[in-house]
């Protein structure tokens, strides 16, 4: 969910990064010196007294600087009756705090030639301001001054969860991959966090109360508990100094509490049906994955480069190129701090059936159960996995994004140079292995969209 | 998560605007990464090279421009541009569908073609050590496409499939809907992806003598921006284009002109009858990209429609909460322009967000805006501009429309000047010629028996169903 229409695409597919990176593990690498490590991407990483991390980056490149901010909240936060709190927050965030009345932040902002946006997962909130480098301080200070104290007015609240209602209309309620998504996590899920949207409930944004925000500002937009990016040209010592001017005096605050996540082993395959006027049949079926405490999240990042990277890969040669059933098929897997959902998906040709999409992507995945990748199909997921981190750093907003996700799902930025490792250790075997384990048809949710012409009865 | 787009479709959302520096910044960015490092040639069969070298990352991008979009699609085969642009990498030289994806992919690189309004654009990426590889593919895929039987039939299914699957997309029903009602038989008035009807009408033919007449290199311009020697490069690309033959002279016009000009306001319902949000486009004649007009236009848009603190944003969504998305924007092709507002908003609040909208535009232009947003908004684009310089393909592209165009060959490392010399008087002049809002179509899709009450009275009315 973004503040915005626009702008943020998750950068580098395959870029989820590396735990324990035991290096007795790591197997040689196939030649060549990486193409990013921590000599040619030099990152200054510091705590203030506070727990505020901050991660620096500099880039002399363009005259322009990007401002990122990690918040270690997201809807896996929130509970039943304050579903959507997270995303309801990133556009509060811009709606008035104790020295910024509503509408100055954007004003000074854009006054000074920076662009904001936000963007709230299941895992975090994340914001970033973007601009000439002459607009860095302005950022510092309306960024610093909404962590200290948001005013969360009566007014703005009642007026923006409107807009916020507005947008689960558009990317939920009147959209088929969000009608998808939302059948899927919630017949998956029956008590992880993960089992509601990261917009909420509609019947949620309407009861939400001011005590319910505050209470939520207090505990999770502590400094303790958000990660700052510079990227771009600064020079480091003067940033340094503004960062502690604007940012040390704000207190830290008691940690939150995890979230309890208390889903039970899955023991038998779910399916939803969501019936929607449509010329075409979709498919999106998730198969229960770790999170990112196993070591198996870079196995599935390698598998779901076998079986989505491009259209050489396995679901789009077969459904859409071989067997010309689909418009469009693929995998996704991005591992989270919940267990969440290794996904495949497709949409149908009109008149082709769920059924045989379904058939078609099940029978790739047991030939990977069976068989595993050749040694080419596990080198060109490693050599797209390399490419996807140069990539990724293309722009300074990009960069900070990586450096972001692997900051707060990690807890440390640096496991974004030893990741390219990781895939590099990755062999057939394990491939097997994991796919085995993952793939398993008790541990699988079908959410389809079955085409309901208008007037009519729904039809298959 | 709420990752990576998952289909086209949505791809689609995620496209960046960027405008706007000081103007030390945006100078000091043309000297470091832009055109003032550019070397530029032509080669003997008329292409138009430039090369700009940058060593910040081991990456290279080719970007090939050519005047091969929708509108030189024939009458009765719209679509075929698009259909090329398909096609190109589905088998090219020696190597297969299959096999170009493989050997493009195994390296991590990237290689894509795609048809818009008036442009066909075929792009590579590829890390440095993998650049003979990839100009040898891209070379390919322009000059010597295979356009296989199974291949075209194949791409000619999808296509249609396409066109279905996107009648359930109220976002891009509204667009082909405004498109063909606005441009109406105007080459423009169709969407790249061309109707059911021409589609099903296509031939093999069709495709390879588009790609003969149209994708050639004296229609084209081909930049080239990453870690590369430019003298060396230039002397590969002599040998790798010196058997792509033009088809005849460079192109002197284009295949249409302005659309005719609209009087009193016209509405039409595209009928979405389970719509619980009512998609809103509204619409009128304008002037193309090339026109001295163009700074003052963006400076007036922005304060219009185009920042957070722009004036619709302020009023439709910050203020009444009535949509979650509402912008305004000018189209601009080399030879037509159009007006044009988007956003949307719930069903019950649609007379009330159409209302509200012109009101606020209606406002602007009758007042014109304070000093305070002329300022803003000047340094608004100036920020944002040098922001679409950092990326080595967004850097191509951003020279690759200056050509396009027809542009002043300094037009990046002179924007900052240009939007710092827009004065209020040109502010208030350009809104009173080209910001609309009685002469304007209107295009809504949603339930059409509510919308019908709701908009009575608003203009001349008609009702369709999805096309």
């Amino acid at each position: 969910m973004l503040r915005r229409i626009g702008v943020i695409v998750w950068v580098a597919a395959l870029a989820a990064p590396s735990l324990a990176v035991a290096a007795g593990k790591v197997k040689s690498p196939p030649a060549a010196a990486p193409a990013l490590s921590p000599a040619n991407y030099p990152v200054e990483r510091y705590t203030l007294e506070n727990g505020l991390t901050v991660l620096l980056h500099e880039d002399h490149t363009v005259p322009v600087v990007c401002f990122w901010q990690w918040y270690k909240v997201g809807s896996r936060n929130e509970r039943q009756g304050i579903t959507g709190l997270s995303h309801f927050f990133e556009h509060m965030m811009f709606n008035g705090s104790k020295n910024v009345p509503p509408k100055e932040y954007d004003r000074q902002l854009e006054s000074r030639g920076a662009y904001s946006n936000a963007f709230t997962t299941r895992d975090m909130t994340a914001y970033y301001e973007e601009g000439g480098k002459e607009s860095f301080e302005t950022m510092l200070k309306l960024d610093s001054d909404r962590m200290r104290e948001l005013s969360l007015l009566p007014d703005m609240l009642k007026s923006e969860v409107e807009v916020v209602r507005e947008e689960r209309r558009f990317r939920v309620d009147n959209s088929v991959p969000g009608l998808l998504d939302e059948a899927l996590y919630s017949t998956a899920f029956a008590a992880s966090p993960y089992h509601w949207p990261v917009v909420g409930w509609m019947k949620d944004l309407e009861r939400i109360t001011r005590d319910e925000m505050v209470d939520y500002f207090r505990t999770y937009y502590a400094p303790n508990n958000c990660v700052l990016l510079l990227v771009g040209d600064f020079e480091p010592a003067n940033a340094k100094s503004k960062l502690a001017q604007y940012f040390a005096s704000i207190p830290r605050q008691t940690p939150p509490a995890a979230p309890v996540d208390s889903e039970p082993d899955q023991i038998g395959e779910k399916r939803v049906d969501v019936r929607y006027p449509s010329e075409t049949v979709s498919i999106d079926v998730g198969y229960k994955a770790p999170s990112v405490a196993s070591d198996d999240i870079w196995t599935l990042d390698i598998l779901s480069n076998i079986l989505s990277g491009g259209e050489s890969s396995r679901l789009h040669q077969a459904l859409v190129y071989e067997q010309q059933i689909a418009l469009s098929a693929g995998s996704s897997f991005r591992a989270g701090l919940e267990p969440g959902l290794f996904e495949l998906y497709a949409e149908m040709k009109p008149g082709h059936t769920a059924e045989e999409g379904e058939k078609s992507l099940y029978a790739e995945i047991q030939r990977l159960v069976s068989d595993g990748p050749s040694e080419r199909e596990l080198q060109k997921a490693r050599n797209q996995a390399e490419a996807g981190f140069i990539t990724a750093l293309k722009t300074n907003n990009g960069a900070g994004q990586t450096l972001g996700y692997y900051e707060h799902i990690f807890g440390d930025y640096k496991r974004m140079f030893t990741a390219i490792d990781r895939y590099r250790a990755v062999t057939a075997a394990d491939c097997r292995r994991v796919a085995q384990q993952v793939f398993d048809a008790k541990h699988r949710t079908a959410a389809i969209l079955v085409p309901l012409e208008v007037g009519k009865e729904a039809q298959p | 998560m709420s990752g990576a787009p998952k289909r086209l479709a949505l791809a689609a959302l995620v496209a960046c605007t960027a405008l706007g520096a000081s103007a030390a910044t945006a100078a000091a960015a043309a000297a470091r990464g832009g055109l003032a490092a550019a070397t530029r040639t032509q080669l003997a069969n008329g292409l138009s090279v430039i090369v700009v070298p940058t060593s910040r990352l081991p990456l290279v991008d080719f970007r090939l421009v050519a005047r091969a979009g929708a509108v030189n699609d024939p009458a009765g085969r719209e679509g075929v541009a698009r259909l090329t642009a398909d096609l190109l990498t589905q088998g090219a030289g020696k190597r297969g569908a299959k096999q170009l994806a493989e050997d493009i992919e195994f390296v991590g690189g990237s290689l894509s073609a795609s048809a818009a309004a008036e442009q066909m654009v075929v792009s590579c990426e590829v890390l440095k050590k993998d650049l003979p590889l990839g100009l040898e593919l891209f070379r390919d895929i322009i000059v010597s496409p295979t356009f296989a039987d199974a291949e075209f039939a194949r791409k000619k299914e999808e296509a249609l499939g396409e066109i279905a699957s996107d009648k359930s997309e109220p976002s891009v029903i509204a667009e082909n809907a405004i498109t063909r009602w606005f441009w109406g038989d105007s080459p423009l008035g169709h969407p790249p992806i061309g109707w059911e009807a021409s589609l099903k009408a296509m031939t093999r033919d069709d495709v390879v003598r588009f790609h003969h007449g149209f994708l050639t290199p004296e229609r084209s311009v081909l930049v080239v921006v990453g870690d590369v020697d430019p003298a060396a490069l230039v002397a590969s690309l002599k040998t790798a284009f010196a058997g792509w033959k033009p088809a005849g002279p460079p192109p002197t016009g284009d295949p249409y002109g302005p659309a005719a000009a609209l009087h009193g306001r016209m509405v039409r319902i595209v009928n979405k009858p389970e719509a619980t949000q009512t998609q809103i486009r509204m619409m009128c004649p304008s002037v193309p990209r090339n026109h001295p007009d163009w700074y003052a236009m963006q400076v007036a848009n922005t304060i219009c429609g185009a920042g957070f603190t722009s004036r619709l944003v302020n009023s439709i969504r910050v203020e009444q909460g009535l949509t979650y998305s509402i912008s305004s924007r000018f189209q601009q092709q080399r030879a037509a322009g159009a007006f044009r507002i988007s956003t949307f908003t719930r069903n019950d609040q649609l007379r009330k967000c159409v209302d509200a909208t012109l009101a606020e535009v209606k406002k602007l232009v009758d007042e014109g805006p304070t000093a305070e947003e002329l300022d803003k908004a000047r340094n608004y684009l100036k920020g944002q501009f040098p922001l679409g310089l950092q990326a080595p393909d967004e850097l191509a592209g951003e020279i690759a429309n200056v050509e396009f165009f027809g542009l002043p060959q300094d037009f990046i490392a002179t924007y900052p000047a240009r939007v710092d010399a827009v004065s209020m008087a040109d502010v208030k002049r350009v809104l009173k010629s080209y910001f609309c809002t009685e002469d304007l179509k209107i295009l809504v899709v949603t339930n059409g028996e509510l919308a019908h009450k709701a908009l009575d009275g608003l203009g001349a009315m008609e009702t369709k169903e999805i096309e």
